[in-house]
């Protein structure tokens, strides 16, 4: 089953993390700036026990720092990958190489890369990145381009760009894995991040839309041998009915817009994907399957697959079929419907793999 | 009542005591797990503060290392170094808050400025040593305000500019709302810097004559000063003696050139001063037991108190007479010479060392009867 077939990821779960919080709640709760070692541990060996490939481990402000977090449950887990996210205005390209080399070191072949450009400009400006939007991703390629060199190892990098400049750079510490590199994510629906996950990335992250939208815009990047992969959230129970009364449930305790606190942070994002999806969910259902209905409570990545285990695997087929090979999911509560789907839908999803493949 | 003395330990070369006798890009960055975590466990059982974790190309990330090596220890404290130039104020406090949470009370950070400009263009650090210091300054300044300030942060400075900053991840510092905080550094830029922000200048040492009025300037501003220095201790000098001579006699003109490179490359008052005095016959003592001999070979951390246990517990009282704290140390290798110190020259301190620590393990007569 390795090495064939698309590969699923899951959001780490976060400290404190309820059932079903809605983004605003969750970023007010103490409990999601502390790490939960124990619970995290965990949810880490039921994703390795789920066929679960890597965690997704988030970066904002109101949680902790993905790479400090990634090394201590890498150095506690066996064989589960980890995507850390990063940020170019953050730090310097040769230091986020050597920490990412220095946590590949303690864990060969367990890290990869989520590149994002972050979503809100005020949040941006705490860490004091001043760039708008296009321009975010303009660095980004300059940052980029500096840690492929040091991957390379072949002789010190040197570069003079508009937002970075280095001078023979090099690393002792090697990167561990299957590659040269790590895998690298590049998440967004933008143009600009396309490009960007064209020239460096392994995959191009997207959230999810219908599985026709969807097969449009990764057909340039597959054309270019570069992946694309989905973020969406799971909901699912032995049925379809049982599912979707579930997904009624997630939103009946809030506003369909928690009190305009996600519009207001729609509102006041700069970023392409969030805007779009939030205006994709006008519509309640883009399929017979894909809800919008958590969308404007819960955030865009609520953006769910609902239904029974046959519905949700012929939901993830028809998009494996659109040219998806990554798929990052997240569900309420994260663990349960994790193990669920390791359970229940993911063998569906590898028998409809083989028939095609047969 | 007086400061009671510390001591910290250098976990630079745990595995491999020859590491800085080869050339800067021979030296390996895959961390060598096992030693240092036997390094570690040794220091816990020795009554050692923290473990110095350096930053540099040639070296794995601390803040990860430090990470790692705390999941399989219980209670060392992990000195992280730091520069200002590589990471922002606001996502540093970020990382280093985390560090802290998963390792409560066991985080501290070493601000260093670099040693060596073309190493710092690797990272994009352009600036020359004194205004490193300056934009340190403002860097500390920040993180200070995002440890001990409830409000959000707004700062417009020279070199780094934020909005309403926050980080929400604590920091679970060992006293207090902030971690300690040590300066590395000989220059007059460093003493200010220490003073200001920090809690504890860390330089190399210099004969008395010449250590003493510096360790003052900053004892009188409030902050402590520490020595960092590589030990050779043994039961008799003649003991101390042969150790060093034996540590310096396996390397060859080769090391030499290491060196002698790399102190041409170096921008750093503290590295400079170091060399300089090991460059001459008449400073190869700079006392009875602060010794150069090792410095051509072994880089400017190589400057070493050597002596019998007696001889070292004398120096480091003679030190703190003049007002130094902390000891920062290096060991060539370092798990032996660790319990050297520990089991001759710990017990040879009395009250000023304090409690800390694990008394000596059984089967260690009195100290006394160690000594000649």
């Amino acid at each position: 089953m390795t090495g064939t077939g698309a590969k699923f990821h899951w959001r780490l779960l976060q400290g404190g993390e309820g059932q079903g919080a809605t983004r605003a709640a969750q970023n007010s709760a103490r409990a999601a700036a502390l790490p939960d070692l124990p619970a995290q541990i965990a949810f880490c060996a039921a994703a390795e026990q789920s066929g679960i490939d890597s965690v997704l481990v988030d970066l904002n402000f109101a949680k902790p720092d993905p790479v400090a977090l990634t090394t201590a449950l890498a150095v506690r887990t066996a064989s589960l990958k980890f995507i850390v996210a990063a940020r170019s205005g953050l730090l310097s390209p040769t230091l986020l190489t050597q920490q990412i080399n220095t946590v590949s070191t303690l864990a060969p072949g367990r890290v990869s890369l989520n590149i994002v450009a972050g979503h809100s400009p005020a949040e941006q400006r705490t860490y004091g990145d001043f760039l708008p939007h296009d321009e975010r991703y303009r660095r980004t390629d300059e940052f980029l381009a500096i840690c492929h060199g040091l991957w390379e190892r072949s002789g010190g990098v040197t570069f003079s760009g508009q937002y970075f400049r280095t001078e023979d750079a090099k690393l002792n510490t090697p990167f561990l894995g299957d590659a040269r590199m790590p895998e690298i994510f590049i998440a967004g629906n933008s143009d600009e991040s396309r490009r960007l996950a064209e020239r460096w990335g392994t995959c191009w992250m997207r959230l999810a839309d219908t599985p026709a939208s969807t097969a449009a815009a990764v057909a340039p990047v597959l054309a270019n041998g570069v992946a694309a992969g989905l973020r969406l959230s799971i909901i699912a129970a032995p049925s379809d009915e049982e599912a979707r009364r579930n997904a009624a449930s997630l939103v009946a305790g809030v506003a369909r817009d928690d009190g305009g606190r996600e519009r207001a942070f729609v509102g006041a994002s700069d970023s392409v994907s969030i805007r779009q999806t939030f205006d994709l969910a006008e519509s309640e259902w883009l399929t017979s399957c894909l809800w919008t209905g958590a969308v404007r409570s819960h955030g865009a990545p609520s953006i769910a697959l609902v239904g029974g285990p046959e519905t949700v695997a012929a939901g993830i087929h028809e998009f494996i079929r659109a040219g998806v090979s990554h798929f990052i999911f997240s569900g309420w509560p994260k663990l349960d419907s994790m193990l669920f789907f390791g359970r229940h839908i993911l063998p569906r999803v590898r028998e409809l793999e083989q028939a095609v493949t047969c | 009542m007086r400061t009671r003395l510390r001591f910290h330990w250098s976990l630079s070369q745990a595995g491999d005591p020859s590491r800085r006798a080869r050339s800067l890009d021979q030296q390996s960055g895959v961390p060598p797990l096992a030693y240092q975590i036997e390094l570690c466990r040794t220091a816990e059982h020795c009554g050692i503060d923290s473990m110095l974790m350096a930053i540099g190309y040639t070296r794995p990330d601390p803040l990860v290392l430090s990470i790692a090596l705390g999941a399989r220890t219980s209670r060392i404290r992990f000195m992280i170094a730091c520069r200002s130039g590589l990471i922002t104020p606001t996502y540093f406090v970020q990382q280093i808050n985390t560090a802290s949470t998963l390792l409560p009370g066991r985080i501290c950070i070493n601000m260093v400025c670099g040693h060596t400009p073309h190493e710092l263009g690797y990272y994009g650090d352009f600036l020359e040593h004194d205004e490193r210091y300056v934009r340190t300054a403002e860097f500390l300044a920040i993180c200070r305000d995002l440890w001990t300030r409830p409000e959000p942060v707004t700062v417009d400075g020279r070199y780094y500019r934020i909005e309403d900053a926050c980080v929400r991840t604590p920091m679970l510092a060992e006293r207090g709302d902030r971690p300690e905080i040590f300066v590395g550094g000989n220059s007059p830029q460093a003493e200010d810097l220490a003073a200001e922000y920090g809690d504890c200048l860390w330089r190399f040492p210099d004969s008395d004559v010449v250590l003493a009025p510096r360790v003052r300037r900053v004892v009188d501003r409030g902050a402590e000063v520490g020595l960092l220095v590589s030990l050779i201790c043994r039961p008799t000098r003649t003991e101390a003696a042969d150790a060093a001579g034996a540590l310096v006699g396996r390397f060859g003109a080769e090391t030499r050139d290491v060196h002698r490179q790399f102190a041409a490359n170096s921008d750093s008052t503290g590295f400079r001063a170091v060399y300089a005095a090991a460059a001459s016959p008449s400073t190869a003592w700079l006392s009875r037991t602060l010794w150069t001999g090792a410095v051509p070979f072994l880089g400017a951390p190589a400057i070493a108190l050597v002596g019998s246990y007696a001889e070292i517990a004398e120096a480091i009282l003679g030190y703190r007479e003049m007002g130094v704290t902390q000891f920062l140390f290096v060991g060539w290798p370092d798990v032996s010479e660790m319990q050297h110190f520990a089991d001759g020259v710990k017990p040879l301190l009395g009250e000023a060392a304090g409690q800390a620590g694990s008394p000596a393990p059984a089967g260690i007569g009195p100290a006394g009867s160690l000594t000649r």
